[in-house]
């Protein structure tokens, strides 16, 4: 062993310049105030690794980076993990960035001869936020695509050049392929380069310079304590890495791995928000208002920027002393007590907003379903493709056009109409029941008096009603038969007409109540005589077409806990018939034999 | 001084040991979701038909003793995506006496190139490297390893179909 070992180290001298490379004398002895650089580099590795196996599975394009993403997310053993800590990284290492660069300017560390240190260090922050920025949306999701759209936007609005800047970065006028890949590159490509580039600068200059010990540690100190970095030094810094990957993962676990929102939908209203570490930016956008906005967007980021490029050339005391340089902490603590309250203003006032914490409750619905549908397949149009044959999704947006006037759901909505909360559940059944006229059913126009009877014979009655849909997942046969008898043996049949659908009395026709051929009879007509006849109040839909009206009762069925959609029905059968549990009709083309 | 010495000695060569156990624990723990991610391949299909049995045609539409070549189109999972009617290959159709059915790959058991039907010799061959093969597809002459590959087949109500998986 020790024979090849010196065979390699002969022709290659690898072992020397390992040496070189990784050992160094630590003036003043190892300390633990030195681990955040070298923790950094750690996370930017772990960065590195898991960015290069997710690009083993990524697809950068406008029409399959969510699928994409979404494989990696939901479809391999692994993906959520490993993206998780892809992710949470990106905030760890801005977090671990802002601490070292806080310690080296507690320390002084950036007082001559060390100011190319300091600047060099400024610039892999501004990369940070840039691998920050370009990341967010990769994932072309939601949340990714408005949030980059605010920062491009952005971009547009520094005088003169703006335009260009912004354009050069989505690839043309507007999102698209282009804006994706270039993106990409950015991300995988010119941002790491760089970033090598000056993490090779930063660390060379370190090199040179040596550590800068607290300020009280005496001369004599640091010129006799030396310790080598090898192992005094890399133990602290390991023990560091390997609390920090712990909490690290254990974050990711904790958050069940990062989020993926719902595909990219440029229609859509979506809340933008940026990643945490940018909402200081987004909150100061909302004082600069009309002219003041490049306030805002450029002159207060440009000159905070070039404040820290020119903190060491400003602060040219010697000594290290804080209280030796009481305006420059007080410029830089300021400004930070300044992001911190401006973030925690962003934050607070999201929390408190009743429209943003609604609108929030709406995507992540949005998310659920997107995801359950996409594990069908993404069809080769886009991630937002999926809900194009989503008939609830479909209904959905009929509802809310045709009806939700009057129908208020989940507390939107119109009053006229009774509530579709629940609707077409045992609990919104046996209430109508039990309190026809009353706020959330028919109100005044009401004419059926309240059933009177104990609640438990309501629930039986309305187990007979809803169980002739057939689209229950459950049935209680007990309930059933008890309710049967007691809808056919009370008053009920002596206004409503039920076993033949056609029949007509002065209610509505209950044969087959609330299932899709008597939701789609009565929505389509509403006045017929064997519902309200000339009682009724509501239009009649019936220039919806017939695909509009099965979704718009899909919908309908999906307000109850207690339905199965038919869309569920089918897939259930599915699963059973196909090793792949996969819903795709089969295409069949026969091509004549040329021979 | 001597004492410190030693002592300074046998604590770095704990801080060795402890800085390789550490490093590797956690260097293992970082490669480890990682490998399991890059492997998925692996344990998972990434890339199939999601169909078992693929209608062809109706058995009335192949002609007994005449081989017949048929473009098989099914949906096809690909990742993330779901292909609809997309064409998986073709296959040719023989109908025997008995009406049963002989389905093989167009593609040669050798390197893959297309096979035709010969019907002035009544025999398959592979325009490449001029294998030859019967109408049951067994290997005749040439440099073809095996017989020809051939598909599971079922015939229901008079429909058939084809159980189609890529072979080369």
């Amino acid at each position: 062993m020790s024979t090849i070992r010196e065979w390699f180290e002969d022709r290659t001298g690898i072992k020397t310049l390992l040496k070189f490379a990784l050992d160094e004398p630590v003036h003043g002895g190892a300390k633990w105030s030195y681990i955040f650089g070298s923790g950094l580099v750690f996370l930017f590795i772990l960065q590195a690794v898991t960015g290069i196996v997710m690009a083993a599975y990524y697809s950068p394009s406008s029409t399959a980076a969510w699928g994409s993403v979404y494989y990696i997310q939901h479809k391999t053993s692994f993906g959520w993990f490993v993206r998780g800590l892809h992710h949470f990284g990106s905030s760890a290492m801005m977090i671990l960035a802002l601490v070292h660069m806080f310690q080296v300017f507690i320390f002084g560390a950036y007082k001559k001869p060390r100011e190319l240190n300091w600047i060099s260090g400024v610039i892999l922050l501004l990369f940070l936020a840039g691998f920050g920025l370009t990341g967010y949306l990769l994932p072309w999701d939601q949340k990714g695509y408005w949030a980059t759209q605010v920062a491009t936007n952005i971009m547009g609005t520094i005088p003169v050049i703006g335009k260009y800047i912004k354009i050069i970065h989505q690839g043309g006028a507007d999102y698209g392929n282009f804006t994706i890949t270039r993106f990409y590159t950015l991300h995988v490509f010119l941002l790491p380069l760089s970033l090598v580039f000056f993490l090779f600068i930063h660390i060379a200059l370190f090199r040179k310079h040596g550590v800068t010990p607290y300020w009280k540690m005496s001369e004599e100190i640091v010129k006799n304590r030396v310790d080598p970095f090898w192992p005094d030094q890399v133990y602290k810094d390991v023990v560091f890495a390997i609390g920090m990957y712990a909490a690290l993962a254990g974050w990711v676990f904790w958050n069940k791995g990062a989020e993926l929102n719902s595909p990219a939908d440029p229609a859509s209203n979506y809340l933008a928000r940026p990643e945490w570490y940018f909402l200081f930016l987004f909150q100061l956008l909302k004082y600069c208002q009309g002219n003041l906005l490049i306030v805002g967007t450029v002159i207060i980021p440009a000159l905070s920027v070039i404040f820290l490029f020119v903190l060491p050339f400003i602060d040219r005391n010697a000594s290290r002393y804080p209280a030796k340089r009481i305006p420059f902490f007080g410029a830089v603590f300021s400004g930070l007590a300044g992001v911190i309250a401006l973030t925690a203003l962003a934050i607070h006032h999201d929390r408190h907003d009743i429209h943003i914490i609604h609108q929030q409750e709406v995507a992540e619905k949005q998310t659920a379903r997107a995801i359950r549908l996409a594990a069908r397949g993404i069809p080769p149009q886009g991630g937002l493709s999926i809900f194009l044959n989503d008939p609830v999704f479909l209904g959905e947006k009929i509802f809310k056009e045709s009806c939700n006037g009057c129908h208020m759901v989940r507390g939107e909505g119109g009053e006229t109409a009774p509530d579709f909360t629940n609707f077409g559940s045992r609990e919104w059944v046996s209430g109508l029941l039990k309190d026809p006229k009353g706020k959330k059913y028919f109100k005044e126009s009401g004419a059926m008096p309240p059933v009177k009877q104990p609640d438990e014979s309501l629930l039986d009655m309305t187990e007979f009603l809803l169980s002739q849909s057939g689209d229950l997942s459950s049935t209680n046969t007990d309930r059933l038969e008890r309710g049967k008898e007691l809808v056919f043996k009370g008053n009920c049949v002596i206004c409503h007409p039920i076993g033949d659908k056609d029949a007509k009395k002065v209610a509505p026709n209950l044969t087959g109540y609330l299932s899709v051929e008597w939701l789609k009879a009565f929505i389509k007509n509403p006045s017929d005589p064997k519902f309200y006849g000339a009682r009724n109040k509501m239009p009649g839909f019936d220039k919806l077409s017939e695909r509009e009206l099965d979704a718009l009762i899909q919908y309908l069925l999906s307000l109850s806990k207690d339905r199965v959609l038919v869309s569920e029905r089918e897939e259930g059968n599915k699963k059973r018939k196909y090793v792949f549990g996969q819903t795709a009709p089969r295409t069949i083309k026969a091509f004549k034999s040329k021979t | 001084m001597e004492d410190s010495k030693t002592e300074n000695t046998s604590r770095r060569r704990f801080l060795k040991i402890a800085s390789h156990a550490i490093g590797g624990t956690l260097a293992a723990g970082v490669v480890a979701p990682v490998v399991g991610l890059a492997v998925h391949p692996w344990l998972k299909d990434t890339v199939y038909g999601t169909e078992d049995f693929i209608n062809v045609g109706k058995l009335d539409d192949f002609p007994v003793g005449i081989p017949k070549k048929m473009t098989i189109t099914s949906s096809k999972m690909d990742a993330w995506n779901l292909f609809e009617g997309l064409v998986m290959g073709s296959v040719w159709v023989v109908r025997k006496e008995d009406n049963s059915l002989n389905v093989f790959s167009t593609n040669c058991p050798h390197l893959g190139c297309g096979i035709n039907w010969g019907e002035d010799v009544k025999q398959f061959l592979c325009p490449c490297h001029e294998g030859v093969f019967d109408i049951n597809g067994r290997r005749i002459s040439g440099p073809a390893p095996r017989d020809m590959y051939s598909f599971e087949t079922k015939v229901e109500n008079n429909t058939v179909l084809i159980s189609y998986k890529r072979v080369i």
